[in-house]
């Protein structure tokens, strides 16, 4: 067991002054918000934001996982994250290739641009702007389609193709962030390996089959952990262009527990808040050891 | 400087920050004085300028006090106000619909009970018995009611004549105008919204009280009413309308969806409110093009009426700041001269004895010709209400979903689930 560094403390005790206000600032808004998040879950919905809260037990716990609708809102959570992390990990690699590739220089700056700009740009922006695009009657998805004589594409009023609609929206908006992380990973590779690989005969995908991939192992686990907290905590999208709907097919959690604070169910809101932070928790860590595992056995 | 100097001046320096903070959050206002009252609601800017002008008419004789509005979204403003009154940080005045005040009071048991004050205003006449009934909850007259809400059928004017029509009395004639309209392409009959988590039920009440069936869901003596056959009749027509005569987009509408269809000029009918009218009026909006009038009669021998959907008024927090004030200004709001401005600014009041250059459209709703209802209010009786009503608003979206789907089978599994909510919650 490593003993508590009281030595280091000393020695280094301008730098933890300095770390001080971060520390600070982390505690006050992050670990405590949490905490009185987890507290209020345990309360009567009637004093949940009074200063004498009635303490109810699991009572909020066991409504909310006695209810269908919740367990509807975990499987099209899990649905969607599941589908779009890898989705979206897979395109930002593919992306990376290509505007990493010597071929397309000329113009490279505005791709990269061009797949960066969603982005920064707001998300309520964007999804008003999706929304009306999806639009059954008006919209330039259904336009497009009908007059290359293809029927009209449901997009977020049938509930068989919602999630889809919401998947590409979120991927056109997220996998710029992912694709930069690749680049520039990708200009850290020693490029004398891919010489050495070439003069040895291997052709482009055995270069990045045996070379790219492996070097890229650091920033695949970066883009699956934060794509993963992404998707799993998805609640703009649906909060703009959908609203959970149509008849609940978009109800991720995050939205589930918003409808529940719209309806003063505070007890209960903060609730499936607690479930969905332990979730995030739970699969980021062990996404964190499953690449940690992998990582230690390719290098034995 | 060596690190102990360092620490100690950082040190010192924090607790100088502290002292600071400490010293500006003890900001307690004067008792003494001018005095500001600060009022809470959630009209937005045309709210502000309402309280504006009722704060300088109200100050021509209140020389000392001077009236702060803030506007929040609506969430906001509940969130806030529960987090105010229950850390005794409360505004002077909250003003809104009074379903959410009771959201606010049921959270906090804060909200001052007004029956004293109110009995001791010199006229009170101009309020129904229905308006004082939804003033109270759990014993306390909780808001003095100062707007409201009146709900109507609109129809655009010159496209119903050129149709040849008249103002739709029935479901007969809703559905012939509907097809009549619908005969131009991206045209719709009704434009109307169905979003979580209750704007389908609102259509279904407006639709439901405007033909002159009340309960939508449960009576006041907690009987289930829903699957009453005159009940089931209307669902079964509103879900017809909905899934013949609105856009496939419906299902996720809420009223700023609604709204863009109605002024994109995209449907011949819609729901028009009080205060929906100055704006509609205006030549780059719909230019006053529409016509007003009650809800359809959907059976044969309804009467049918104009619906009172709602009230907003103005609630005094038992840890206000300054609770005589406010009180007293609360009061001025159902003097003749607030409800005017009232009426000009927001288009609602409670009552119409002032004189107004008003608009046709207008005085539909100041001086009504019509028949008129109102909505029960169910909140104020039953506090298990909103949850019922999403068990019920889950269901009826599966009629919109799956247009195969048996209305009256989903009806009884509604029924079914609301009583076993009920059972098991109350």
């Amino acid at each position: 067991m490593t003993a508590f560094p009281v030595k280091d403390i000393r020695r280094y005790g301008v730098l933890y002054l300095f770390i001080l206000p971060m520390l600070l600032i982390v505690v006050v808004f992050g670990i405590w918000p949490i905490a009185k998040s987890m507290q209020m879950s345990f309360t009567d919905k009637g004093t949940s934001l009074s200063l004498a809260p009635v303490y109810i037990g699991m009572k909020n716990y066991i409504k909310v996982f006695t209810d269908p609708y919740f367990w509807d809102s975990v499987w099209i959570t899990a649905k969607f994250t599941v589908f779009s992390v890898p989705a979206n990990v897979l395109a930002a690699f593919l992306l990376a290739l290509m505007l990493g590739s010597r071929q397309i220089r000329t113009g490279s700056l505005f791709f990269k641009l061009a797949i960066f700009l969603p982005v920064v740009v707001p998300i309520v922006a964007t999804s008003v702007i999706w929304k009306w695009m999806y639009n059954t009657d008006f919209g330039a998805v259904n336009a497009v389609l009908t007059s290359i004589g293809l029927p009209k594409w449901g997009g977020l009023s049938r509930s068989n193709t919602v999630l889809w609609s919401l998947g590409t929206v979120e991927l056109w908006k997220h996998v710029g962030l992912y694709t930069i992380i690749f680049l520039t990973n990708l200009q850290l590779i020693d490029k004398e390996m891919y010489e050495a690989a070439f003069m040895e005969g291997a052709g482009y995908v055995k270069r990045i089959r045996f070379i790219t991939i492996p070097e890229l192992r650091p920033a695949f686990m970066l883009n699956f952990v934060y794509a993963t907290i992404q998707f799993l905590k998805t609640f703009a999208v649906a909060m703009v262009m959908t609203q959970g709907g149509p008849n609940y097919a978009s109800n991720f959690l995050s939205y589930y527990a918003y409808s529940k604070f719209r309806l003063a169910e505070y007890g209960q809101a903060t609730a499936v808040g607690t479930f969905l932070f332990i979730i995030v928790l739970l699969t980021t860590l062990a996404l964190r050891r499953l690449m940690r595992d992998r990582d230690e056995g390719s290098r034995s | 400087m060596n690190s102990r100097k360092l620490l100690t001046a950082a040190v010192l320096l924090l607790a100088a920050a502290g002292m600071m903070f400490a010293s500006g959050s003890n900001g307690n206002q004067a008792e003494e004085g001018p005095i500001t009252l600060t009022i809470w609601h959630d009209l937005g800017d045309k709210g502000v300028d309402w309280f504006n002008e009722v704060a300088a008419v109200y100050g021509q004789n209140h020389q000392d006090v001077t009236i702060e509005s803030v506007t929040y979204p609506t969430q906001q403003w509940i969130e806030r106000s529960i987090a105010a009154l229950n850390t005794n940080t409360a505004p002077d005045i909250i003003f809104n619909n009074y379903e959410r005040v009771i959201k606010v009071e049921d959270q906090t048991g804060k909200i001052m009970d007004l029956s004293r004050e109110f009995s001791a205003l010199p006229k009170t006449d101009f309020l129904s018995e229905q308006d004082l009934a939804i003033s109270k909850y759990g014993g306390k007259m909780l808001i003095f009611p100062v707007q409201r809400v009146q709900m109507a059928f609109g129809v655009r004017k010159s496209w119903m004549e050129a149709a040849g029509k008249s103002f739709p009395g029935t479901w007969e004639e809703l559905t012939a105008l509907s097809e009549a309209f619908q005969k131009k392409d991206g045209i719709y009959g009704l434009a109307l919204e169905a979003a979580n988590p209750r704007d389908l039920i609102h259509m279904l009440d407006l639709f439901q009280f405007g033909t002159g069936i009340k309960h939508t869901i449960i009576d006041p003596d907690g009987n289930l009413t829903l699957d009453d056959p005159a009940h089931r009749d209307v669902v079964r027509k509103v879900i017809t309308a909905f899934r013949n005569y609105t856009p496939a987009d419906t299902i996720n509408f809420s009223f700023a969806e609604m709204y863009q269809v109605i002024e994109g000029s995209r449907a011949g009918m819609f729901r028009v409110g009080d205060w929906n009218v100055n704006k509609w009026d205006k030549p780059d909006v719909l230019n006053g093009d529409f016509v007003l009038g009650p809800w359809p009669a959907l059976n044969p021998g309804d009467k049918n009426a104009v619906v009172i959907g709602g009230m907003r008024g103005a609630a005094v927090p038992e840890n206000a700041p300054h609770r005589n004030q406010a009180v007293d200004f609360v009061k001025f709001l159902l003097e003749s001269e607030a409800q005017k401005l009232s009426f000009q600014y927001i288009g609602a009041s409670v009552r119409g004895d002032w004189t107004l250059d008003l608009s046709n459209h207008q005085r539909f709703f100041a001086q009504p010709q019509h028949n008129l209802i109102a909505y029960d209010f169910p909140e104020s009786i039953h506090p298990f209400y909103p949850q019922i009503e999403e068990i019920y608003h889950r269901h009826l979206l599966r009629l919109l979903e799956d247009k195969n789907l048996n209305i009256d089978k989903v009806i009884d599994e509604a029924k079914a689930d609301i009583e076993a909510y009920i059972r098991d919650n109350t």
